[in-house]
Formats: C-alpha cells, sequence, structure tokens
C-alpha cells in the first residue's frame, strides 16, 4: 500500500469508516446514509455533498469501486485497497478500545 | 409579466453563505429565484411564501449524474447553476432534523469546496493579474501620447476594482476556512 494512501485514510473520520464498512455489501449513496443513521440511531448523518465528496475521492484512490447502476443509481463496492485500509482501522479502533478500558494490548 | 422580478446583486465568489440567507429571505417574501445571469442579475418568480433553505455548492462543472442523483435522494431541488456554482433548495418542513438543511455534515468537506474555490478561481486570477493587467499597465504609463493617458486612466480603475474584489475575497475565504478549522 502506497504511503499517500495510508496518510489519508489511517486514522479516517468518522464519516468515512462507516462509509467504507457499509460498502463491504454493494450501496449507493443515499442508500449509505440511511444505513449509517439506523446503525448509530440518527447521532451520524452525512450530509449529500459530503457524501458525494467522499465516494468519489474513495473511488480515485482506489478503496471502492463502482459495481453497477441501479435505478439510475451508481452502486459502489469495497476493493482490496479498501479492505486493507478498514482492517487498519478496525485494528486501531480495537486497540483504543482495549485500553480505554484498561485491557492489557499486546501487539 | 408581473409575476416576475429582476433583482440586482453582486456576490463574490466567498460571500456564498451570505446569497444563501438572502435568496432564502426572498422566498420568505414570495419571490423564489428561477435563474441568474452574470454578473449579478436574479430573477425571481412569485410564489408562496415559504420558509426555504438555499444552498450552493461549487463544483466547476466537475459534477456527474450520480452528483445530482445523491441530492435528489436527499431531498434537494436542484434548479440553477452559475459559473461552477450549482444552486439547491429544501422547503424547510420537509427537515427533521438541523442537519437536514445542510449540504455538508462535516468541517472537512467545507474546506474542501474552499480549496476547490482557491484553486480553480483565485490562482487563475493572479495569473491573469500579472501576465495581462499589469504589463498593460505599466506599458500605457510608458507610452506617451493622449490615447496611452485615457488608457493609463481606464487601466487604473480596473486595477483598482481587481485589486479590492482579490483582496476581500482572499480574506474572507481565509476567514471562512479558519471558521471551518474552528480557530476563529
Amino acid at each position: 500500500m502506497d504511503n499517500r494512501i495510508r496518510r489519508i485514510y489511517v486514522p479516517m473520520t468518522e464519516s468515512g469508516f462507516y462509509i467504507l464498512f457499509c460498502l463491504q455489501r454493494p450501496q449507493h449513496g443515499y442508500g449509505i446514509s440511511q444505513q449509517v443513521k439506523q446503525m448509530t440511531g440518527g447521532d451520524l448523518t452525512i450530509s449529500a455533498g459530503t457524501m458525494y465528496g467522499t465516494l468519489s475521492k474513495m473511488e480515485k484512490d482506489g478503496l471502492i469501486a463502482f459495481v453497477k447502476e441501479e435505478e439510475k443509481r451508481k452502486l459502489y463496492q469495497i476493493t482490496g485497497l479498501g479492505h486493507e485500509i478498514l482492517n487498519l482501522e478496525l485494528r486501531r479502533i480495537e486497540r483504543l478500545y482495549k485500553n480505554s478500558k484498561g485491557e492489557n494490548v499486546n501487539e | 409579466m408581473n409575476n416576475r422580478k429582476t433583482l440586482i446583486r453582486f456576490f463574490t465568489i466567498s460571500d456564498y453563505e451570505d446569497e444563501e440567507i438572502w435568496l432564502r429571505s426572498q422566498h420568505q417574501k414570495g419571490w423564489k429565484l428561477v435563474k441568474m445571469i452574470v454578473p449579478c442579475f436574479y430573477i425571481f418568480e412569485s410564489c408562496v411564501p415559504r420558509d426555504v433553505v438555499y444552498r450552493l455548492d461549487y463544483k466547476n462543472n466537475t459534477e456527474n449524474h450520480d452528483y445530482f442523483q445523491i441530492f435528489q435522494d436527499y431531498g434537494w431541488e436542484y434548479f440553477a447553476r452559475c459559473m461552477g456554482w450549482l444552486y439547491f433548495r429544501k422547503p424547510v418542513s420537509e427537515t427533521d432534523t438541523e442537519q437536514d438543511k445542510e449540504i455538508f455534515s462535516d468541517n472537512n468537506s467545507r474546506i474542501d469546496m474552499v480549496n476547490h474555490i482557491v484553486k480553480t478561481r483565485m490562482l487563475p486570477l493572479i495569473c491573469i493579474f500579472f501576465c495581462c493587467l499589469l504589463p498593460n499597465f505599466i506599458h500605457s504609463i510608458e507610452e506617451a501620447n493622449s490615447f496611452a493617458d485615457v488608457l493609463t486612466v481606464i487601466f487604473t480603475v480596473l486595477l483598482l476594482i481587481y485589486l479590492y474584489l482579490f483582496i476581500h475575497c482572499g480574506l474572507k475565504l481565509r476567514k471562512l476556512r479558519q471558521k471551518y478549522s474552528g480557530i476563529k
């Protein structure tokens, strides 16, 4: 993985993380926002401009890819590189959580 | 037609937040924006007074059809474009939260937009200034005839307007970026 990508996406913003996480299944922009709302009990909303901007950036950087079009909406899915980033983030967040609980972290 | 009116109002590339507020207040008074004509003509149509949020996004023609689809899915009505800016609106009655009235949900995306404006509008203006306006200005000062004197006056006025606008936009964009970064 190239260092530039790593520098931009690790750590990630909360919106970025949820978008990438949701794209483990093919989904379109508005669909992601609805899913995130549900997952966070309405605490996190991702607005239209932020959604479009994040999707285009992630597509350009190769974290997600266009899969197909459904009812005029573009569906995206995570790529191999996206998975690598997501796993780095998951490990980081897990460590953060364990440390906050005072558990031992042996990494 | 008396159900239309044209207002003249000049907003620079750094005044989009003021423009949004102004357009909202016009709609509250029963005038909805139909289109703009460069540089400062706003054409309104009379309508039922209503509280409608207006939002401007600067894309400089980089948007695609999925962009409009996403905004439509979020309940935004796209109704006009002007000089790289896209105009959206949404009735307040159709929003549940404050966030529903925004097109950006984090400051990173707001800063991205400011940076996009600086890169595609401010930088070309600097180039025009140094490559075109300034050399012509110096050239017209050096020439000594009455035609050149007229040119000098014209260039001086242009140069002053240019400088004023440039400084106004530069400072305001910087302030916006600071506001979004939480420095203020």
